[in-house]
């Protein structure tokens, strides 16, 4: 790349770079590496404290007996959220692509609206399915009755992570289904057409011409639900409260750790949170990244 | 050889196939059709239920529901909407959340720009590594503490200005969605500008945002929905109610008025409204931006 500037004095543009970098740098790059560096020290919420170093000592108690059980619950719900998120997710926005992809009268409509939560936004989302598993008279609470049966739903320990499930792929299918149609449109037509020459069948079609063609949109769309579903909290906040052991999840530990969303307030520090919070970051790397070159072998093994 | 008539030729002519063997945007063998039809149609009832459900509770009276929850709504009670805008003051937070999203998706894409364009020329020395930096910048562990403790220490604690910068700097892909846009784009057309006698403020203030408008507003619109959507960030950096965007004013009002389901899903439905009403005239714009971004990244 040359590196002369065309625009005369170079200053100009150093500048303004700077002071965009700045803000990025400031706000979101040193909290970034702060957390680091603050997971080694006991800081609390309240300035003016004395800050000390304390080593590992805040990763020695995320693994300590008394936390180890708690942690080790809300890893778990971690694993679960994510994995059954991606799995459902994925497979069923490939699904309604597939099926949303077809010459269908109102097509369109319905594209729209599987689209429509990611613009609702989690609060309203929540809301309306807390009305619809409203245990004392939601529609859900009559369609368990016809079945003879009741349920508390998100009040339910062993209900309510399946339900959280349930409405995060709800809302979050509809960015998958439009990067499949995206995929699916960019398959040169030439390449049926062909294949009809050759007299291929439409499984043949199916698994030598879509399923390796889609494999880039495949890859994109599962790399980013696991790394959104790994760190994802706010739609499980609103739905269950921070403190609701049957979905406590990473992130949420980090919040309520930090913030004292816990009962009877928070004795830990705020650097435990932090160390929360690296712990969760070296699992989304391993993970992501394990993901990624397992889906890119795939990709050229199609 | 022609291809014309070739295309003319239907993909789905064989007679065992499977919706997904059918040809790309291709008509469904009749067959199929109907079930085709049928799965859509249970697509579309299993989003628009709930919405609909909402909007019948919202119109539903206290008594009316306490006796029939599910029901269609058969006296329409329009002052639940009233009541809630006023008891749940909606009208401030609403004005606090498009204030926070328009300025700062405003800031962060005009800083997109600014740190994309002089990086994908060349214009600041070790383009790479800032290129390589933005990439970073997606995969940040989770900061809540830190930028908490840093709002805290910078004064910026409990203040419209701190929440505003911290969404601000929030840029995900909007830097690298500007210089993959420029690196398509010839530095002749810069060149030319500057023969012309443009300085590089106005070449990037003026030039640049006609040239690249759907990449600068992809980057708007991916950032604007996430301030929008916020909760936990607002939770923990404002203690004063006055401050609160309508997320957590909506959240907050659901501990207020917890059985109180019409009156609730009134409020939801003020908060919903005008989302939808965007997204009615902004569709085709929202959702290409939202694919553009999400591949980019």
């Amino acid at each position: 790349m040359r590196n002369y500037i065309v625009f005369g004095r170079r200053s100009t543009a150093q500048l303004t770079f700077a002071l965009g970098m700045a803000l990025v740098v400031v706000f979101s790059l040193i909290p970034a590496v702060g957390i680091l560096v603050i997971s080694f020290t006991d800081i609390r919420s309240l300035p003016f404290l004395p800050v000390h170093w304390v080593g590992l000592e805040n990763y020695r108690t995320f693994f300590s007996a008394a936390q180890l059980g708690y942690n080790t619950v809300a890893l778990t719900n971690t694993f679960v959220f994510a994995f059954a998120v991606t799995l459902f997710q994925n497979s069923l926005a490939l699904l309604i692509a597939v099926l949303l992809n077809q010459r269908l009268k109102g097509r369109n409509f319905a594209r729209a609206v599987v689209f429509l939560p990611t613009i609702l936004g989690v609060t309203v989302i929540g809301l309306i399915f807390t009305l619809i598993f409203n245990p004392a008279a939601g529609p859900a609470q009559q369609l368990w009755a016809a079945f003879g049966s009741s349920s508390a739903f998100f009040g339910d320990p062993n209900l309510a992570m399946a339900l959280v499930i349930f409405v995060q792929v709800w809302s979050g299918i509809g960015v998958a289904v439009v990067i499949y149609l995206a995929g699916l449109q960019a398959i040169p037509q030439e390449l049926y057409e062909v294949a009809d020459i050759d007299g291929a069948t439409s499984g043949q079609k199916l698994r030598n011409v879509t399923i390796p063609l889609l494999a880039p949109a495949v890859t994109a769309n599962t790399l980013l639900c696991i790394i959104g579903s790994l760190q994802s909290y706010q739609l499980i906040y609103v739905l269950t409260g921070p403190i609701n052991p049957a979905t406590q999840v990473l992130s949420l530990a980090i919040f309520t750790q930090g913030f004292g969303g816990a009962q009877g307030g928070t004795v830990l520090s705020q650097g435990y949170a932090a160390a929360i919070s690296m712990v969760q970051f070296v699992i989304v790397a391993i993970i992501s990244l394990a993901s990624l070159a397992y889906l890119r072998r795939r990709e050229t093994a199609l | 050889m022609s291809t014309l008539p070739v295309a003319a030729v239907p993909t789905g002519s064989s007679g065992l196939q499977t919706p997904a063997s059918e040809g790309i945007g291709g008509r469904p063998h009749r067959a199929w059709a109907w079930v085709s039809y049928a799965l859509m149609g249970l697509v579309v009832v299993i989003y628009l239920y709930p919405l609909l459900f909402l909007v019948n509770t919202a119109l539903k009276s206290n008594a009316e529901f306490l006796v029939d929850p599910t029901g269609l709504v058969k006296d329409p009670q329009f002052g639940n909407f009233v009541q809630a805008w006023q008891q749940g003051n909606f009208a401030a937070y609403v004005l606090n959340s498009v204030v926070y999203t328009l300025v700062a998706a405003t800031v962060g894409t005009v800083m997109s720009l600014m740190i994309g364009f002089p990086v994908a020329r060349g214009y600041v020395k070790h383009p790479k590594v800032w290129q390589g930096l933005f990439a970073a910048m997606l995969f940040l562990p989770n900061t809540l503490v830190t930028v908490f403790q840093l709002a805290l220490r910078l004064n910026l604690y409990d203040t419209p200005l701190g929440y505003i910068l911290i969404m601000a700097s929030g840029v995900g892909v909007g830097p690298l969605l500007v210089t993959g846009y420029l690196n398509s784009i010839p530095r002749e057309i810069d060149e030319a500008a500057a023969m012309d006698g443009a300085g590089y403020l106005r070449y990037m203030f003026t030039f640049l945002p006609r040239l690249m408008m759907p990449v600068l507003s992809t980057a708007f619109i991916l950032q604007a929905i996430g301030v929008w959507n916020d909760i936990i960030l607002a939770t923990i950096l404002f203690t004063s109610q006055e401050h609160w965007p309508v997320t957590l004013g909506l959240f907050n009002f659901k501990g207020t008025y917890t059985s109180e389901w019409t009156l609730l899903s009134a409020a939801t439905m003020i908060v919903a409204a005008p989302l939808l009403l965007v997204y009615l005239f902004l569709q085709r714009y929202l959702v290409a931006s939202v694919v553009g971004g999400a591949v980019k990244g």
